[in-house]
């Protein structure tokens, strides 16, 4: 799920930097920094909105850089367990497929597949029901549950499932014309 | 109001005769056993105190503390709960390894359920004891014993003592289940250290365990059926290592459609979950509708089979769970509730294992129980293990200096007032005291008296005369440094009696003395060495 959030961050700038134009320097290294990171505890950080505040930097000793503490808010994405999301298919495998939804990787299993799907191998490996009528392949759109998590330092992962009500397929690839 | 608090309660009242049944009756069938104080020795129940489940309120509002037991919250609902998981869950535990399947000659499935219930009825027992009650090899005892252990059952406590520890304990649990004071046996001392491994009931974690149990069993079923949330895991079979799904991503391969394991590169498999794997018949509908109709009848006989566990959970869920220490402190404390004082024993020498290093209440084995008053009492004789009869007169040459001794040891009668409360006084002293001097005069003294008595007393007492020869003689004798032979009675009377009229010097007496105290020294045996 989606938060805007405050955060806080160190920033270290170089002396060649130190001019009029100190501040915007300093907003643009962190948004390069920043912004498409992830961290653990707070999820991916998917835009930086606005810089609060810029503390007083302290020039480090041995070298010039100052470092300065800067305030930030951003958007961030951090998927919980039992949270409802829409995913594109991204590879179909006979162990399950993975989607994505943003940022994150999901993983679906066969066996939180609904029964009445089985896989087809082939050029295309795709799931199927039995009459043909719900297809799961590469670029579907496919809502599933999160079922669980799992938080490196820099990373998530998740499962999925859509064997509950309401979860599955929501749109063929090439099929919306 | 006023009004006595049972006059408003809104129970029956209960005719007395009834209530005096009821109770200890009730007590019984929950012990299941004689119970450990019959009904003399504490007051009946008045006919309004009554409780209305029989398995709430300790016994212990009965009996005020001279039943071990009694001090327990009340056991026997837990002790059927356990014997009731036992044979829910422990019922086809092997004994053997599984790499023995001896299944022709009858194995030994279900002992582990016998073992449980040995161990309802005897709090912290010795393992070596379990074995023997039960007849098991103590191999297998202990193998079960271990499983239990790991099942959080029951808990175990290793420790190195000698045989008097061991006797120890076994004082102490003869108090548990008897109420009564235990003979110790004398064995020889060992100052061997043997581990010897103690097993008791964890109640308290017993019950968590079965609820936690049941709850598991309950909720796999569960999952199973509704076949949600459940994480796959993948098994490598070469190497047997475990992955779970969120390591898919590191196992998905590009040339293959399976997952690679990270080590050997072999193929995954997927860990389904057993319980619903069993059959995949014709079509998958069949199959699915199969397993679902597999679990649910599982459930349902799961429901319907544990249901009078359930239920004894649910009775004992409320009850506090009797609580047995360690074993260090149920041993003291069921070495501190012997009816008759062994107290004594207990306190006095509680010290003197320092030797051995353990700290353990000292159960008395030498016993040096010294009786004033001379009634002739044997008590502490059984105790001491080397006899049931009467303290012996000490022949002189055993007498040391300090000693204390009965008066039957110094060959006193217990008329001789004066020697009696000479030797109390004595005895008061601490046993270094060395007064020679007047230890001498007083036996002086005594013989004098003793050789009146004797004119006057008929043969009856002949042997208790001649044992009132003051045995001091021996320690004057001590001081003289004569050695002196045994002679017979008569003729030792007879000399004495010679002797008697004329002389007064004390070595000349000593001769007397000497002579008269040797054959005396024969007839009791009990020599009662104290620690001088």
């Amino acid at each position: 799920m989606f938060f805007h959030i405050v955060l806080e961050r160190n920033m270290q700038l170089h002396p060649r930097h130190f001019g009029p134009h100190l501040r915007d320097k300093l907003v643009s290294k962190l948004i390069k920094d920043v912004e498409g990171t992830c961290s653990g505890r707070h999820g991916f950080v998917v835009a930086i909105t606005g810089v609060e505040d810029v503390g007083k930097g302290l020039i480090r000793e041995g070298t010039g850089f100052v470092t300065f503490p800067v305030k930030y808010q951003c958007v961030v994405f951090r998927p919980f367990k039992g949270e409802i999301l829409e995913a594109v298919v991204t590879m179909v495998n006979k162990m399950g497929f993975f989607a994505e939804a943003g940022p994150v990787q999901i993983f679906v299993s066969n066996h939180l597949i609904p029964d009445d799907m089985e896989f087809q191998s082939g050029d295309v490996p795709n799931y199927t029901t039995s009459d043909g009528s719900v297809k799961i392949q590469k670029e579907s759109e496919v809502r599933l549950k999160i079922i669980g998590t799992r938080v490196d330092a820099t990373e998530i992962f998740c499962i999925g499932t859509i064997k509950d009500d309401f979860l599955g397929v929501i749109s063929d690839p090439g099929a919306a014309v | 109001m006023g009004f006595p608090r049972h006059m408003t309660t809104r129970q029956p009242r209960v005719p007395l005769h009834l209530s005096l049944v009821r109770p200890i009756r009730r007590r019984w069938r929950r012990l299941g056993r004689r119970p450990a104080c019959d009904a003399t020795r504490h007051p009946p129940r008045p006919p309004y105190a009554l409780s209305g489940n029989r398995n709430s309120g300790s016994p212990s509002s009965q009996c005020a503390g001279c039943c071990v037991m009694a001090l327990q919250p009340s056991i026997e609902p837990f002790n059927r709960l356990v014997r009731l998981a036992a044979r829910a869950f422990y019922d086809d535990v092997s004994m053997k390894g599984d790499n023995q399947p001896k299944t022709s000659r009858g194995d030994n499935r279900g002992m582990a359920v016998v073992v449980l219930d040995a161990l309802t009825r005897r709090p912290w027992v010795r393992e070596e004891d379990l074995a023997k009650a039960l007849k098991l090899h103590s191999k297998q005892l202990r193998r079960i014993l271990r499983f239990f252990e790991e099942e959080k059952l029951v808990t175990r406590d290793h420790r190195k003592e000698n045989a008097k520890g061991t006797k120890q304990h076994n004082t102490a649990a003869a108090a548990a289940s008897d109420g009564q004071p235990v003979t110790n046996k004398e064995g020889e001392e060992k100052v061997k250290m043997h581990t010897h491994s103690y097993c008791c009931l964890d109640y308290a974690q017993i019950c968590d365990v079965v609820r936690y149990r049941i709850h598991r069993m309950k909720k796999k079923l569960k999952d199973e059926l509704d076949s949600r949330n459940t994480i796959q895991h993948y098994i490598c079979p070469s190497c047997n290592k475990r992955y779970s799904a969120f390591d898919a991503l590191q196992l998905v391969s590009f040339t293959d459609e399976y997952f690679h394991c990270e080590i050997c590169n072999g193929e995954l498999v997927a860990e389904s979950d057993k319980l619903a794997s069993e059959e995949m018949g014709d079509g998958d509908d069949n199959a699915r509708k199969r397993r679902r109709e597999k679990l649910k009848d599982m459930q349902q006989r799961i429901e319907e089979q544990l249901k009078p566990l359930v239920a004894q959970l649910d009775r004992v869920k409320n009850l506090p769970a009797p609580e047995f220490g360690s074993l260090q402190t149920w041993e003291r404390a069921n070495i501190g509730a012997f009816p008759n004082g062994d107290l004594g024993a207990a306190d006095s020498s509680r010290n003197s294992q320092g030797q051995y290093g353990t700290p353990m209440p000292y159960m008395g084995e030498t016993k040096v129980e010294v009786e004033m008053l001379g009634d002739g009492v044997k008590e502490e004789g059984a105790e001491s293990g080397k006899n049931g009869s009467e303290l012996k007169v000490l022949p002189p040459w055993m007498i040391k200096d300090g000693m204390n001794l009965t008066k039957e040891q110094r060959g006193e009668t217990s008329k001789a007032s004066q020697f009696g409360e000479n030797s109390e006084v004595k005895d008061d002293k601490k046993q270094d005291s060395k007064d020679d001097q007047s230890i001498q005069e007083e036996y002086i003294k005594a013989y004098y008296e003793a050789l009146k008595k004797k004119h006057d007393e008929a043969s009856n007492n002949k042997v208790k005369t001649e044992v009132d020869i003051p045995v001091s003689d021996s320690q004057s004798e001590r001081q003289v440094g004569k050695k002196y032979k045994r002679e017979d009675d008569d003729e030792g009377i007879e000399w004495e009696e010679q002797q008697h009229t004329g002389n007064s010097t004390e070595t000349y007496k000593l001769a007397d003395l000497n002579a008269e105290a040797q054959e005396s020294g024969d007839d009791e045996d009990d020599n009662e060495w104290e620690d001088g």
